[in-house]
């Protein structure tokens, strides 16, 4: 709102309000309100997409979990208890009402609840996700910075030559790769992390080859976009130009200017790309088995655990959700031009 | 692959595809300390490495390859673990034995110091040994090994122990034993009165879970959930910490009853849970782990030998192609003796085992007992005779189905070169690689009916024990394609005598009504082997065991790590 | 897995800055911009080429051993021994067969999956986009909800409920391609919709579909094509992935992902079981995005 606005506001008696209704009836929030509303229907989307598929698959889990030796009686037991032999509706309910109370239900195979699997196995994850972000974003960052400082020289196309190496390579190979000669030819790292370690030296070694393989290709995605976003900023704008014309020395432009406002399209990414990011962790941390969510995940697939793949997959939807609402709210609700410009409209 | 295990025995038969350099047979046909007269015949000598002199103290890491030994997602109570004897490792360290198995197949007492049978062999009484006590202080007397033998007989789960015994409602088979089956004579003895005579009852004892014994006084005051974690025992070692099929950590148990002895002589004993041979190999080599535990695969065990010590262990399981009498093709004996010509396992043993094990036709290997390495009548390759069968079975006119467990990548390439010699003969195949869940449904699917052929492990150490022939070859095992009374017969009377004069011939005569019958032919008898950094010792890690079904029980308590001594 | 690109990226990854103003360079600077443009474009380009021609035509005009079957007598051959120039594998399978066979899958997978999302994804995303209001809402809401799923969930579990198979994997892939594509091409349409002449045009009264078919899908294609080639890089690599977890093409099938998880187990003794398929993805995923890249740059594509 307009300072003026605001100030003639406070003077007059009920203004506060008036400015509450002000606020609660700005754009912004109510945007925000909006994009919270339909986070749900994705969510209740997703869930049921997992049950459904998870539900086509064959063989009777209470048998599996009892074995062969298990007589008919023990396994009707078992699927009353688990609840097997009601409809597939009702399932449905019953777990989304549990859901909704933040129980993700028993696992099959060893009869824990989802929950205290899940925070088992989520801190390692997390930590590598953290890692492998805020290393790839610094690098990133610095990198472009470089790069945009003067488009097509020397340090830039090394730069590019090195983010389409990024972008094309698989991360599992490159995983192979990296422990091929760091970790067996080298011995700069351990080949495996049963846990993170007590102290954050051995986390770190434990995590820096499987945060450099998904970390890489991110990289390569965010150096490549800052860069250009950078270099079309230097170009264009015309705030840009401006501040050339008054003198600024073109370090600082670069730097305070044009990242500042890159950085914002950047992290608008970042938060996109949680979901896939949090995919490529499946296949990463059992190569180094490392005890995270990913390769609980891959796990309990191979067994059918179905209220543990559930579980898991709803965090990961949680997460991607969670990031896609933050993107879209950091665009609309951050950008200056829009905000200003809704107001006054 | 990480497979999990609901099937003790499933597992440990499907571990397949172990390679070790040379395989040196030795054999031991064990006695106990009971009423078995003569000892047959041994086989050659061992092939023991050169071990440091003994140092105290000292700390271990054992890795485990996922998807056999380092899964254990229902925690480490045996009547309820799942993954029962692929767990042994971690149950010998905390709970000790019963009874041992040792070098050269001597029966080693443990917390047991000695079995009589009688009765004519339906009942056995054992001696317990007097003084244990458990790491909670309560004492190990036969009470407590009735109540964990109670629980064994009434678990639902595979792991369950298979004793034929009188049931309180012998419809269910899980129901509680009769009052009369397990008998406390006094507190350092104790009686099982078994329904039919059983002369392989304490064979049968290694690595099932009546042999590993919990505390009731814990179990009691920390509930089934909290003891699965962190059970108590009576064995070398005591648990501190429990990470499920990821990392164990024990320490030295100050009360174990060879503690006056020195045992055991390690500090600490950790366990970490690995994805396979590979990860093993480069943590060994990086100095993460000084012990990995049943490497298969050929190459890396050539890798190995130049770094560490790698010792083959004495084989007792022989891969065996499993063909499906109780359905086409394989109901028809030509079909099955066409199969028998037209293999030829010598190149797969040389280009995918290296020629590392021996060929054997029956179920029993040079580290088990009664080890006969051929059987007469037994149809080897023979080309002409092959395409005269295929021909009058038409077996080149339906697709074949074959399967093998897909944790182990020999076995997967062992189906394919099967797969290309009977292509052959015009015979065309389709390849399956279980998980070991899928493995359980496509044996079980439609009352048994789904499955072709599948390569598995067959045989034990005692035949009649483990993942012994009748696992593969009973009528009344959901893992076996052959429905034969005569069969079933023959395997009975087998394990009903304690005497080897007697058991042997008998099995002889099992193996050859196999062949005759063209049941199954059996490839070679392979043991996975240990892998072990210079100056760790032991027995199972300098000095080999045989495996009691697939895998040897190494003996923590005799483990010791003395790095400048090597 | 390289990023999911939301509609803004398309056009960050060019591969070039603007060039600067021609006054300020001389003429032989402006040839050897001119040069490299078209190296940048027709290097990449042969490189697919060539990989199409090994995979799809060489194995007919010469003939190969096959890439499912070999005698188990020519077991784990080191490169370049007679016959088997790459080598063979420990069942005597030549290596060099097996990346021209599982090549020929991958293609065929990721060009399937990407055309299909093309058509479809692209449908959507042009009715979102055009017709905006309810149907853009909706179709919105679907796409939203098969993005924030996570990729290789879906689709592992797919392939174990569905027996593992080349279909079943296009399927499940699929519905990954069809949202991104969506996505894309509502963003492309949003862009273009709104622009002047399209709005003079719906003013005059010509009908959707004629400003359709002749101003906003001219428009928009050059930005799908160049996303599709990097969406065909991203499919391999995912479909790659399936087949490393062993859900996805089935022994004795070969596919360049089961290679390397073969390749896996021998790290250390054996590394070119893993190094060789590694490096051919590398080359066809690079190609792909360097193409890609320069197209974006010919077309201007923002």
């Amino acid at each position: 709102m307009a300072l003026a606005q605001q100030v003639q506001l406070q003077r007059e008696p009920g203004a506060r309000n008036d400015i509450v209704r002000r606020v609660a009836g700005s754009p912004a929030l109510q945007l925000v309100g909006r994009r919270l509303l339909t986070a749900i229907p994705v969510l209740l989307g997703v869930t049921f997409l997992t049950f459904v598929v998870m539900n086509l698959i064959p063989g009777n889990p209470a048998q599996l979990i009892l074995g062969i030796n298990a007589s008919p009686g023990a396994i009707a037991k078992l699927d009353a208890q688990l609840g097997l032999n009601h409809p597939f509706w009702d399932r449905y309910w019953l777990w989304l009402d549990g859901l909704l109370h933040g129980n993700l239900g028993i696992a099959y195979s060893n009869q824990q609840s989802v929950n205290s699997d899940i925070a088992q196995f989520l801190p390692t994850t997390c930590w590598l996700l953290l890692y492998t972000l805020v290393v790839s974003l610094l690098l990133g960052i610095v990198v472009a910075v470089l790069a945009a400082r003067r488009p097509n020289g020397i340090f830039d196309r090394i730069s590019l030559a090195v983010s389409m190496l990024g972008l094309s390579v698989a991360p599992y190979a490159l995983a192979l790769v990296l422990i091929y000669v760091f970790s067996v030819r080298l011995g700069w790292f351990p080949t495996i992390s049963n846990s993170l370690g007590d102290n954050p030296l051995t986390a770190i070694r434990a995590l820096t080859l499987p945060a450099a393989s998904i970390g890489f290709p991110l990289f390569a995605v965010y150096t490549r976009l800052l860069r250009a976003d950078i270099v079309e900023q230097m170009q264009r704008e015309d705030y840009i130009v401006t501040a050339k014309a008054k003198g600024v020395p073109p370090w600082r432009v670069l730097v305070v200017h044009a990242t500042k406002n890159s950085l914002f399209t950047l992290i608008t990414l970042v938060a996109l790309n949680l979901g896939t990011l949090i995919g490529a962790v499946a296949i990463i941390e059992p190569i180094f088995s490392l005890p995270g969510i990913g390769a609980e995940l891959i796990n309990a697939i191979n067994i059918n655990d179905l209220p543990l793949v559930e579980g898991i997959v709803v965090v990961f939807a949680l997460v991607t959700v969670a990031g896609n609402l933050l993107a879209d709210l950091m665009y609309t609700v951050l950008d200056p031009r829009i905000r200003y410009g809704r107001a006054a409209s | 692959m990480p497979v999990r295990f609901r099937l003790m025995s499933m597992r440990t038969a499907c571990l397949a595809g172990a390679a070790a350099l040379v395989l040196t047979a030795a054999a031991a046909c064990s006695s106990g300390g009971g009423s078995a007269s003569s000892k047959p015949s041994v086989q050659t000598s061992n092939s023991s490495i050169k071990a440091p002199p003994a140092k105290a103290g000292g700390s271990l890491t054992v890795l485990e390859g996922k998807g056999y030994n380092g899964d254990w997602p229902l925690g480490l109570d045996p009547a309820t673990n799942t993954t029962g004897a692929a767990d042994q490792d971690y149950y010998n360290a905390v709970y000790g034995q019963l009874f041992e198995l040792g070098d050269n197949g001597k029966l080693i007492d443990d917390l047991a110091t000695g079995y009589q049978y009688s009765n004519g062999n339906r009942t056995v009484t054992i001696d317990l040994r007097p003084g244990v006590k458990f790491t909670d202080g309560s004492p190990l007397t036969a009470d407590v090994v009735k109540w964990n033998w109670t629980r064994d007989l009434e678990s639902s789960c595979t792991c369950a122990a298979e004793w034929t015994v009188a049931r309180t409602n012998p419809k269910v088979t899980t129901s509680a034993p009769a009052a009369s089956v397990i008998k406390v004579v006094n507190p350092t003895t104790i009686q099982v009165n078994l329904a039919v005579p059983d002369g392989a009852f304490i064979n049968q004892m290694f690595d099932t879970i009546p042999n590993w014994i919990a505390s009731e006084n814990s179990f009691n005051k920390m509930g089934e959930k909290a003891f699965a974690q962190l059970p108590v025992g009576a064995g070398p070692f005591t648990m501190i910490s429990d990470s499920y099929s990821n990392q164990i950590v024990m320490k030295k148990n100050p009360t174990y009853w060879q503690a006056p002895q020195g045992l055991p002589y390690l500090d600490n004993l950790t366990f970490k849970s690995v994805s396979g041979d590979e990860a093993a190999y480069e943590a060994m080599l990086s100095g993460e782990g000084q012990v990995y535990t049943d490497m298969s695969t050929p190459q890396l065990l050539t890798e190995s030998a130049q770094h560490f010590d790698v010792l083959n262990q004495l084989g007792t399981s022989p891969y065996d192609l499993q063909l499906n009498t109780a359905v086409a093709p394989f109901n028809n004996p030509k079909a099955r003796e066409a199969i028998y010509a037209m293999t030829n396992f010598a190149p797969i043993l040389q280009n995918i085992f290296k020629n590392a094990y021996p060929v054997v036709q029956g179920f029993t290997g040079p580290g088990g007992i009664c080890y006969s390495p051929t059987v007469p009548g037994y149809q080897g390759y023979n080309a002409t005779l092959a395409k005269q069968l295929v021909q009058a079975s038409g077996l080149d006119k339906v697709t074949i189905d074959l399967g093998t467990i897909s944790s182990s990548p020999v076995a997967s390439e062992t189906t394919q070169a099967l797969a290309q010699e009977w292509s052959a003969f015009g015979v065309k195949t389709t390849l399956h690689s279980y998980g070991l869940d899928a493995l359980i449904q496509a044996f079980t699917a439609n009352a048994g009916k789904s499955w072709q052929a599948m390569i598995q492990t067959a045989g034990a150490y005692d035949p009649a024990g483990g993942v012994g022939v009748g696992f593969r070859f009973n009528s009344t095992s959901p893992f076996s394609g052959v429905h034969d009374p005569k069969l079933d017969s023959i395997l009975s009377q087998a394990a009903a005598s304690s005497s080897l004069s007697v058991r042997c011939p008998l099995y002889n005569q099992a193996a050859e009504y196999i062949a005759k019958n063209y049941y199954g032919p059996f490839y070679f008898s392979f043991a996975p082997a240990n892998v072990s950094v210079k100056g760790v010792a032991g027995p199972g890690l300098t000095t080999p065991l045989p495996a009691v079904s697939v895998t040897p029980a190494i003996l923590w308590e005799d483990v010791y790590y003395n790095p400048s001594g090597s | 897995m390289a990023a999911q690109l939301p509609d803004m990226t398309a056009a960050t990854l060019t591969a070039g800055g603007q060039p600067p103003l021609p006054s300020l360079v001389s003429a032989r600077a402006l040839r050897w911009q001119k040069v490299s443009r078209a190296l940048r474009l027709w290097v990449p380009a042969a490189l697919l080429i060539a990989l199409l021609f090994l995979c799809f035509v060489w194995p007919y005009i010469y003939s190969i051993p096959p890439g499912d079957s070999g005698s188990i007598l020519d077991a784990a051959l080191p490169p370049f021994s007679p016959g088997h120039w790459l080598g063979t594998d420990p069942n005597g399978v030549d290596i060099f067969s097996m990346l021209v066979y599982g090549g020929q899958v991958s293609f065929e997978i990721s060009l399937a999956v990407t055309a299909f999302g093309m058509i479809v994804g692209g449908t959507i995303g042009l009715t979102a986009g055009y017709f905006g209001g309810w149907a853009d809402s909706i179709l919105s809401r679907v796409v939203d909800v098969l993005i924030a799923f996570p990729a290789l969930v879906l689709v592992l579990a797919v392939a174990e409920v569905l027996q593992p198979s080349e279909t079943h994997l296009i399927w499940a892939l699929s519905v990954f391609s069809v949202p991104a594509f969506a996505r894309v091409t509502r963003g492309a349409t949003l862009t273009v919709r709104n622009l002047p002449f399209i709005t003079a045009s719906r003013l005059t009264g010509t009908s959707n579909w004629k400003i359709i078919f002749k101003h906003v899908l001219p428009n928009v294609i050059p930005g799908i094509v160049t996303f599709s080639l990097l969406g065909i890089g991203i499919i391999v690599i995912l479909e790659g992935a399936v087949d490393f977890l062993g859900l996805g093409i089935q022994i004795p099938q070969p596919s360049w992902g089961a290679m390397i998880a073969k390749g896996q187990n021998v790290l250390t003794a054996e590394p070119q079981y893993v190094l060789i398929p590694s490096i051919v993805l590398l080359i066809f995923v690079m190609s792909l995005n360097l193409l890609g890249d320069a197209l974006r740059e010919r077309w201007g594509v923002r």
